[in-house]
């Protein structure tokens, strides 16, 4: 289920600001109250395969503990994507929403 | 200065599965070192050692991890050869112009070599812009293609039609630059060495090697998807 979301989860973590690996997966974890606690390394193929698609910007900066970090960032392109998933998310979390509340205990008709 | 112990030995294992791409194998070590000591300092508990087997734990197996940047690093690897076949037929085009120019600055007559030479002239043009053709559709056809996140039989079925595509503009090119040497012998067969026939036989080794090149590297691209494909057949993805 998460699987397929993943992109989605990540461009969602970035639409608030820049943020490298470790932080994105936190972000993740916070905004989802932990229910979405991946193993952390599945998020670094993702950011790498969504940089080569030009929906993240990846730049390499210093931190303040002296080592090289790589900060990503969502581009233009990543936030149109981004409002385009959300758009399809909350068309079929409406559809299933109502789904579930239209539906009765099943009676035997016997 | 290197600190050894958990960390170490852990982006040491993580980089070795990624030796199949040194570029992608260094940026990777880097980042997820700076992620697991990030990690690290972040443990509440105080006790090193453990903050570290944790951090390497909650990354998950570097094999796993490995896969999912093969694909990434095949999917760039594949466009890489999309767009060199477009530079390499750019650059045979070029070799080619720059001989006739030089054969007509030179005043060279056009005519040698008689039918054999209109036929090879013929099969030159043809295979030329064939290959043309089918690289721009080849280059056109990966490029439009996603990355997706496993190597997926769908993705192995594109892959292995942009092999077939590029192929066929290899072998295309292949064809025109041996029409090439065969009209450049039939020119310079003969004649005297001079400084004259530097340039047509410059021009040939360029196309030469341009070709030879765009063969190595289909040829790489085919062996990395085949080696991808066993690795992704023997073991499931990391979620």
């Amino acid at each position: 289920m998460l699987k397929g979301h993943l992109d989605m989860i990540v461009l969602a973590a970035l639409s608030a600001g820049p943020a490298h690996g470790y932080a994105v997966i936190e972000e993740i974890k916070r905004r989802s109250a932990g229910a979405f606690d991946l193993p952390e390394g599945t998020i670094y193929p993702v950011l790498h395969r969504l940089e080569d698609a030009g929906l993240l910007a990846g730049r390499w900066v210093t931190a303040d503990s002296g080592r090289r970090r790589r900060v990503y960032s969502i581009t233009k392109r990543g936030k149109r994507e981004l409002d385009e998933r959300r758009a399809v998310w909350e068309q079929f979390s409406d559809a299933i929403g109502s789904l579930f509340r239209g539906s009765r205990p099943w009676q035997n008709p016997a | 200065m290197a600190e050894p112990g958990v960390i170490s030995e852990y982006v040491a294992r993580l980089a070795g599965e990624l030796d199949f791409d040194p570029a992608l194998s260094r940026a990777v070590r880097r980042e997820v070192e700076d992620h697991l000591w990030e990690a690290v300092s972040a443990d509440p508990t105080g006790d090193r050692l453990e903050a570290e087997r944790r951090a390497v734990r909650d990354f998950g197996d570097p094999h796993a991890i490995a896969a999912q940047f093969a694909v990434v690093s095949l999917a760039k690897r594949a466009r890489r050869v999309g767009f060199a076949a477009i530079l390499v037929i750019v650059a045979v085009f070029i070799a080619m112009k720059t001989r006739l120019t030089w054969y007509a600055v030179m005043e060279c007559a056009t005519d040698q070599g008689g039918p054999l030479s209109e036929i090879v002239l013929s099969i030159d043009r043809y295979a030329f812009w064939l290959s043309a053709l089918v690289g721009i559709a080849g280059w056109m056809y990966i490029d439009s293609r996603g990355i997706p996140a496993a190597f997926t039989p769908e993705y192995r079925t594109q892959l292995r039609r942009f092999a077939i595509v590029c192929s066929a503009a290899a072998g295309a090119l292949l064809a025109s630059v041996i029409s090439d040497g065969v009209l450049t012998s039939l020119r310079l067969v003969g004649t005297r060495w001079s400084l004259d026939m530097l340039i047509p036989l410059v021009s040939m080794a360029i196309e030469v090697v341009c070709a030879g090149g765009l063969v190595v590297s289909i040829r790489g691209m085919a062996q990395r998807t085949a080696s991808v494909g066993r690795a992704a057949r023997m073991g499931p993805d990391a979620i």
